[in-house]
């Protein structure tokens, strides 16, 4: 593949995508469970209560962020067409979700060791 | 000259080049040339000296040597470029070396040499030529300065398929148009002569059109000339969805194309 900034963002945009979409699935299976009942619906979240999901969580959490902040990056360029500020307009999106993530990610990391 | 080597008065550069020739080979290989460093050699220069001195059965495309015509776009160190204006020494990394592939995505006919049937095909679509109005004035167009400059440069296009083989959506599928036609496709729409926006538009308002543009930008890295498809393949966004309104600003723009300096054209392009 031709390797620029933008493939980059390309990649990591449809891979959190994804992401995001598989999530929904397992949301849906969860959620979804409550018109079953109490018991079914406690049943499963109880099964993704666990250290395992609680770290996955801080990935989705990443995904969520950077997905949206390149949305936006996306938007910017297909409304006002700055298509000469793409690369330190992916820069920024990246170092914006990193920060969020990292802002984010710790106190679930803390709680996700707390029940380990 | 940091990256070459020094063998006594002799600056030398190891060329590694894509071989293939359907006749013998099963799958592309690198082949590796020394070539002799000059003042001022090209990536063409080396092709050329490598030709003469070392295997004359290389194959590429080169033509005018001018950056025009656009037959010598190929694949250095993975990016897009004409070789006939790119100093080789520029190239080079820490070891002395350069890698030239033929442009990507398309299939090889033979070492450097690829097909560009579906490049071509895909610009027919968009009808590239000039449909004139039928009052076409005795002396000439008129166009302003603003009307030229919306154009972005783009009649500068050279045709030479680097965006269209940086781009990952015609990696992914042959069916879209493509941004070296969208470009072009563009350049018609805003260009006040030509009499059919409305058909143009239409056509690049389908499925493998303008909306299959991912933006992921590699068509405006690519391009050699430094344009902006991504800018055109924006603005015909645009126009598309206000195609009637952006045709009848066109009849009315052509009925005084003959007069000095147009009064009013559409604001967003």
């Amino acid at each position: 593949m031709y390797k620029t900034t933008g493939f980059i963002a390309w990649a990591m945009r449809r891979f959190t995508g994804v992401v995001l979409a598989l999530y929904l699935f397992v949301h849906i299976w969860v959620i979804g469970s409550a018109t079953q009942g109490a018991e079914v619906f406690n049943r499963r979240l109880a099964a993704v209560q666990t250290p395992f999901t609680h770290i996955m969580e801080i990935l989705l959490l990443a995904a969520v962020i950077y997905h949206g902040f390149d949305g936006i990056r996306l938007l910017l360029i297909n409304w006002f067409k700055i298509t000469d500020q793409r690369k330190s307009m992916f820069y920024a999106a990246f170092a914006i979700s990193a920060i969020l993530t990292i802002v984010g990610g710790i106190p679930m990391l803390l709680y996700a060791l707390e029940h380990m | 000259m940091t990256a070459d080597n020094t063998n006594g008065a002799r600056r030398t550069a190891q060329v590694r080049v894509q071989r293939f020739n359907p006749d013998t080979d099963r799958k592309p290989y690198l082949q590796t040339f020394t070539v002799e460093v000059t003042q001022g050699m090209t990536l063409l220069d080396a092709l050329h000296q490598i030709k003469t001195q070392h295997d004359g059965s290389l194959t590429y495309r080169r033509s005018c040597r001018h950056a025009i015509c656009g037959s010598c776009a190929m694949s250095v160190n993975g990016h897009n470029m004409l070789v006939c204006e790119q100093p080789l020494t520029d190239h080079l990394d820490g070891r002395g070396r350069v890698t030239i592939r033929p442009l990507a995505y398309l299939p090889i006919i033979k070492d450097l040499v690829v097909d560009r049937t579906s490049f071509w095909e895909q610009y027919l679509r968009v009808k590239p030529w000039l449909i004139p109005p039928e009052n076409i004035p005795e002396q000439e167009f008129r166009m302003s300065p603003e009307e030229v400059a919306a154009l972005n440069n783009a009649e500068q296009c050279i045709m030479c398929g680097a965006c269209y083989s940086g781009c990952t959506v015609v990696a992914l599928n042959k069916k879209y148009i493509g941004p070296h036609a969208l470009l072009k496709a563009f350049m018609r729409v805003l260009d006040p002569r030509d009499s059919a926006p409305g058909d143009r538009l239409a056509g690049v308002d389908v499925t493998n059109g303008v909306w299959r543009c991912h933006t992921i930008l590699n068509c405006i890295d690519a391009c050699p000339k430094h344009l902006d498809p991504t800018h055109a393949i924006e603005t015909l966004r645009n126009l598309a969805q206000k195609r009637q309104a952006y045709e009848q600003a066109r009849r009315e723009r052509q009925a005084r194309l003959d007069q000095p300096i147009p009064q009013e054209e559409p604001s967003d392009v």
